[in-house]
């Protein structure tokens, strides 16, 4: 028997053109989920800081905004959580994270539980009206906030009024890309 | 009067006046009506356009199918409800007062049998004696046979009014989400200058409007503004507003309801104007968030109850202003106008000044002057009854004069539309001196409320009141008004008093939609209907697609005075969403067929399909349920072969949807031995434990694994339908109960593609897959597991558990491998004549082996119940524990978790079927418990069964009935062990 390797599959591969407005996935980085330790000592934070800063060139974020820096972003998603997205591919991106903190935060591999979505164009922001209850309109670049989308939920970061990516369940990553899509389609 | 000149190839439209209106006469567009061919003008409605053509007649009333025409020009129309479009897109009960007309439209009359002008059911008109308000309650009370299948059948055929195509929508619809600081509701004068005053602060507007033209009553009548026309002035603020980036204009759009919190919902129509939506949503459902909102509604016009005042041509005085000012129509050649207001005065004005004929204007006031704009004044008088067949002839006054007239315009007063004001249930208020409800001092969140629909009826009056009141909502919003001025109107004159009802012999109509008349009214008094809700009810005044929006206060009114008492004690009915009817389709949104839900599928999915998989929803996921092969007639043959060549050698099934929480912390520990009822602060290393999860109040909720990765990291696996809810519950505990401990919790369910291998050859299977382990028994035991590499380094987690009870494990990946991983596995499992298996096989085998599920976690299962009492610890102190040690929930003859085989083995046992001694009654006194669980064992060769029964774990060997009622079986049945195979593990074990 041949030796077999195991081959890695996007989430869907969807790179689709709607009028002049594109979605695109982004399979191309890595989520991790970095939990800060119920502090004693208070140093925790600034670890968490300082290993932020040296690795991604990020500061820590604060609530509804993400941090960044090019196309990594920290989100503040609980109390005592957030949400690492840097460019990466391999499985390995909880190992990269686990390196740089040495310790600092506690971390879960998010990869492939989330379907990252790049969607851009003129029609981005009425396309998200019907999709979104979120006021994304009237919110400054940066934005990221959890919502919920069609009964899925998901997370929203603003890059500009024109680009956004939208992070789901990878288990409804159909379903929601469907209402994308046709989120757009109605709209152009 | 003049007649339009008819351009080539159309044909004349008797009533269109020839001055233009607000509609572009110099082109034309054709529609149908009932079969016949007529043609309007861009800006009519399919109302200005019947009146245009000639059509008086257009609907046939729902109880006494009386004819009907158009009674208003707006969304309050109680008459003229009509079909439009055919085939699949017809639409029934629409009012032809507020569709727009384009070319082609197609639409039909309704609610008659033959033909409009012929139809049978007028003959209910001749019943009418018998059919008054409550007959239904009297008549249809015996015999009671007659019920079901006589009455209900007649009763559901007569009901209802147009029709419904019995065809799927062929339309799509959308739902979407707006946000504002200010929503100003309704374009007319008042919400014009509203909009503009925010919209030039800065503020984020929203100005929605239900026409297609704003402008409100500024279109329909001849005020000025600024010595130009109303009109005008309409259109160049809207210029603005549409210039204005902060502005959202939204046209066709009809907020329906006010709800909690500054919400709104609005119904946008937005190709109901298009011969075809072109694929794009017919309507979009908005809910609108918004900061402030402020209600610029106006206020509709009622009418005078006197009899026969429902004949076609009998009319609402300012809906005939907007006929003539708005359509260039006239609905008469001959009108005749009866006001008890000064209002109804310009009626006449309107008319004569576009050279119509006005034969009499008759104000019920005495010592009134009118001007002199009708052939004849009456004063101090009404209007006693009217004739004419099919339409209006002759009206007859309560002074005996008879007078010519084919259209009668009635100036009953005006009402403010304060609808929504009161959609939170806030009382509206009475004001005598404009005979009139307004707004009350209860309004919705951030709800205020400017012009007519505030009791403000007058043009200059009701836009200065908009413009103050807007003004101290942008002070309220941190926004500062521009101070531009007021533009110049005046005050119509406006006086009104009270007049109802003539009364006089013959049937009054209050509202024309219900057929109920005034006498309805004094009958539900009589009769002691006597509250206003009541009233409702047995008169069905104010109900169905209007909602009484002309019917209400007169009706209000006649019960007062029936009642001896005032308007103010009678009160009115409360006022719901939605404000004008909005089609299921648009509350559906794009919530049809396979769009109803979104489905979660695991990453073998596309696999499973090419193998033959038949699909069952769990919760949202799709799972395989069996995988069928060539040559195999049923599913049972599929899971049969799936579960022999499982235990005869291996099998693997997907079980990603399994709930996977990655739990992490110096506390995780500790949290976890609280929240299971057994213990886990002893969890070694590299160990899965099996654990229940209890309920607060001691119900056992949910089972599953965890396992400890490091002495700070576990994964947690609870069943696919709880994920969300065991999820939540940590969560409540992590924050709310132990905020103290060092825990962080995050779900990883949609990370892992994880899979069951099961059966003798699992190990060898595995050890073709994992890298450089040692999977012997020895050094990877039952409940053990470990992170590690397949295939040469792919990232994976093997867990060494059981559900089947064979030798097995679950290996996972992370989920972009979770394709390969699946056809890998099939491939290197080859040798070993590996099977897929799907969640059948997976029920069936742990029916075999006794482990509980779904069916036996009902919500009033004990651990006791389930025989793992034993499991609880009194050691620790864990959810669910104080509450789970009450007597009566570890009594030991409680019912218990028990096997059972059928006596005679070739008889399939039923789940439902309740358990009865031998000779005891049939009935719940008696009942011994129920059976849980069925299949039909590969292993054994007949019918299993798991079930509760009281006092279970002592019954061993015991015959009982399974007695189903439902299916008419009656079985004995043996009681044995719930472990039917293996009892000992000792396969999951070797």
């Amino acid at each position: 028997m041949a030796e077999i390797k195991l081959t890695a599959a996007p989430v869907l591969g969807t790179n689709l053109s709607i009028g002049t407005n594109t979605i695109q996935e982004r399979d191309d980085l890595a989520l991790v989920s970095i939990a800060t330790p119920l502090d004693q000592d208070q140093d925790s934070q600034a670890d968490l800081a300082r290993a932020l800063s040296a690795g991604w060139g990020l500061d820590l974020p604060a609530p509804t905004r993400a941090s960044s820096a090019g196309d990594a972003h920290a989100i503040q998603t609980t109390a005592d959580q957030m949400l690492l997205i840097f460019p990466h591919e391999g499985p390995d991106g909880n190992a990269v994270v686990q390196s740089k903190l040495d310790g600092a935060g506690y971390t879960t591999e998010q990869t492939d539980v989330w379907l990252v979505l790049e969607i851009a164009g003129p029609e981005t922001l009425a396309a998200l009206e019907r999709l979104c209850p979120m006021d994304l309109r009237g919110v400054p670049d940066g934005t990221a906030t959890r919502t919920v989308m069609e009964h899925m939920g998901a997370l929203v970061l603003r890059h500009s009024a024109e680009r956004f990516w939208l992070l789901t369940a990878s288990s409804s990553a159909g379903s929601f890309l469907h209402a994308v899509e046709q989120s757009y389609r109605n709209v152009t | 009067m003049t007649q339009n000149s008819a351009q080539p190839g159309s044909k004349p439209q008797p009533n269109r006046l020839s001055h233009n209106g607000l509609i572009d006469q110099s082109r034309s567009l054709n529609f149908t009506w009932n079969g016949t061919q007529y043609q309007g003008h861009p800006g009519d409605t399919l109302a200005s356009a019947l009146l245009a053509n000639g059509q008086r007649f257009v609907a046939r009333s729902f109880k006494y199918h009386r004819p009907r025409g158009i009674f208003s020009a707006g969304p309050e129309e109680p008459s003229a409800l009509v079909q439009l479009r055919s085939g699949a897109a017809q639409e029934p009960n629409t009012r032809a007062t507020v569709a727009e007309l384009f070319d082609g439209l197609t639409a039909t009359s309704q609610n008659h049998r033959g033909s409009l002008e012929g139809d049978i059911l007028a003959l209910n008109d001749w019943l009418a004696p018998f059919l008054s308000a409550g007959f239904y309650y009297k008549t249809f009370m015996w015999p009671a046979a007659f019920w079901e299948k006589v009455y209900e059948p007649f009763i559901r055929a007569s009901a209802g009014l147009g029709k419904l195509s019995m065809q799927a929508d062929p339309d799509i619809y959308d739902h979407g989400y707006l946000h504002c600081d200010l929503l100003v509701i309704g374009a007319g004068p008042a919400g014009l200058i509203a909009a503009l005053e925010a919209g030039r602060a800065g503020a984020r507007v929203i100005l929605a409007d239900e026409d297609f033209r704003p402008g409100g009553r500024l279109n329909a009548e001849t005020h000025a503004i600024d010595d130009a026309p109303g009109h005008a002035w309409a259109t160049r603020a809207i210029a603005e507003l549409a210039s204005l980036d902060n502005v959202r204009l939204m046209t066709r759009t009809t907020v329906y309801g006010a709800f909690d919190h500054g919400v709104y919902g609005a119904l946008e129509r937005c190709t109901d104007h298009l011969p075809t939506s072109g694929g794009k949503p017919r309507q979009v459902l908005w809910r609108l968030y918004t900061k402030r909102a402020l209600l610029c509604a106006g206020a509709t016009e009622r009418s005078i109850a006197f009899a026969n005042n429902d004949r076609p041509g009998i009319m609402l005085a300012g809906a005939v202003r907007t006929y003539a000012n708005r359509y260039g129509v006239t609905p008469g050649t001959r009108v005749a106008v009866l006001t008890n207001n000064d209002d109804g005065w310009r009626t006449a004005q309107d008319l004569q000044s576009a050279g119509v004929t006005v034969t009499a204007l008759i104000d019920t006031r005495s010592g009134v002057s009118p001007p002199k704009n009708a052939d004849r004044i009456e004063t101090g008088c009404a209007v006693a009854n009217t004739r004419g067949r099919r339409g209006l002839g002759q009206i007859s006054l309560t002074n005996g004069a008879v007078i010519d007239a084919d259209c009668l315009a009635v100036a009953g007063g005006w009402s403010p539309n304060v609808h929504l004001s009161s959609h939170q249930r806030g009382r509206p208020t009475w004001r005598d001196d404009i005979a009139a409800f307004v707004p009350g001092s209860e309004l919705p969140q951030g709800m205020s409320v400017a012009g007519a629909a505030n009791g403000t009826p007058t043009l200059a009056a009701a836009m200065a009141e908009a413009q103050t009141t807007t003004r101290a909502l942008l002070q309220d919003l941190g926004h500062s008004a521009t101070g531009a001025d007021l533009p110049r109107a005046s005050d119509e004159p406006a006086s009104i008093s009270a007049f109802w009802h003539v009364k006089a012999k013959g049937r009054a109509w209050v509202d024309l939609q219900n057929d109920v008349t005034a006498k309805d009214i004094y009958q539900s008094q009589k009769e002691a209907f006597r509250s206003v809700e009541l009233l409702k009810r047995y008169t069905t005044l104010g109900m169905a697609t209007d909602q009484g929006k002309t019917a209400n206060v007169l009706g209000l009114a006649i019960l007062a005075e029936a009642a001896g008492q005032t308007i103010p004690e009678t009160g009115t009915t409360i006022f719901r969403p939605p404000y004008t009817p909005v089609p299921i389709g648009a509350l559906a949104g794009r919530a049809r067929g396979k769009d109803f839900r979104p489905y979660r599928l695991t990453p073998s999915h596309k696999w499973a399909e090419e193998n033959g998989a038949t699909f069952v929803e769990t919760g949202p996921w799709m799972r395989a349920q069996w995988f069928a092969r060539p040559g195999e007639t049923g599913w049972r043959d599929s899971v049969d072969r799936e579960v022999r060549m499982t235990r005869n050698s291996v099998g693997i099934c997907d079980v990603t949807t399994l709930g996977k929480i990655d739990i992490q912390g110096r506390d995780a520990a500790e949290f976890l031995n609280h929240v299971y009822a057994n213990g886990f602060a002893k969890l070694p290393v590299g160990k899965v434990r099996y654990g229940i999860m209890l309920r607060e109040d001691g119900i056992c909720y949910d089972d599953g694994t965890t396992a400890r990765l490091s002495e700070t990291h576990f994964v947690m696996t609870t069943t696919t339908v709880n994920a969300v809810a065991v999820f939540r519950n940590l969560e409540f505990a992590r924050q709310c109960l132990w905020p103290d401990l060092d825990v962080h919790l995050i779900s990883t369910t949609d990370g892992w593609a994880q899979y069951a291998v099961a059966g003798p050859n699992a190990r060898a299977l595995l050890s073709k897959v994992v890298d450089d382990l040692d999977l012997s028994n020895e050094a990877f035991p039952f409940m053990a597991c470990t992170e590690c590499t397949v295939f040469g380094g792919t990232p994976a987690r093997l867990f060494r558990i059981s559900f089947s009870g064979e030798l097995a494990y679950e290996i996972a990946v992370p989920t972009r491998f979770g394709d390969s991983m699946i056809r890998a596995l099939m491939e290197v499992g080859k040798e070993f004549d590996v099977t897929p298996y799907g969640t059948e096989a997976l029920g069936v085998m742990r029916i075999e082996k006794g482990h509980f599920a779904g069916n036996e976690l009902t919500g009033q299962t004990t651990a006791a119940m389930l025989g793992l009492g034993g499991m609880v610890s009194k050691k620790k102190d864990s959810i669910g524990l104080p509450l789970s040690q009450r007597s009566e929930m570890i009594r030991d003859d409680d019912l218990r978790l028990v096997g059972f085989h059928p006596v005679d083995k070739g008889i399939d046992l039923n789940a439902g079927a309740h358990f009865l001694t031998k000779g005891d009654p049939e009935d719940m006194a008696h009942d011994q418990g129920w059976m849980t669980s069925v299949a039909w064992s590969p292993e054994l060769g007949h019918s299993i069964g798991l079930g509760f029964l009281k006092n279970g774990q002592n019954r061993m060997g015991e015959t009982l009935r399974a007695f189903d009622p439902v299916r008419g079986k009656d079985t004995a049945v043996t009681v044995v062990s719930p472990h039917h195979i293996d009892p000992e593990g000792a396969r999951q074990r070797g």
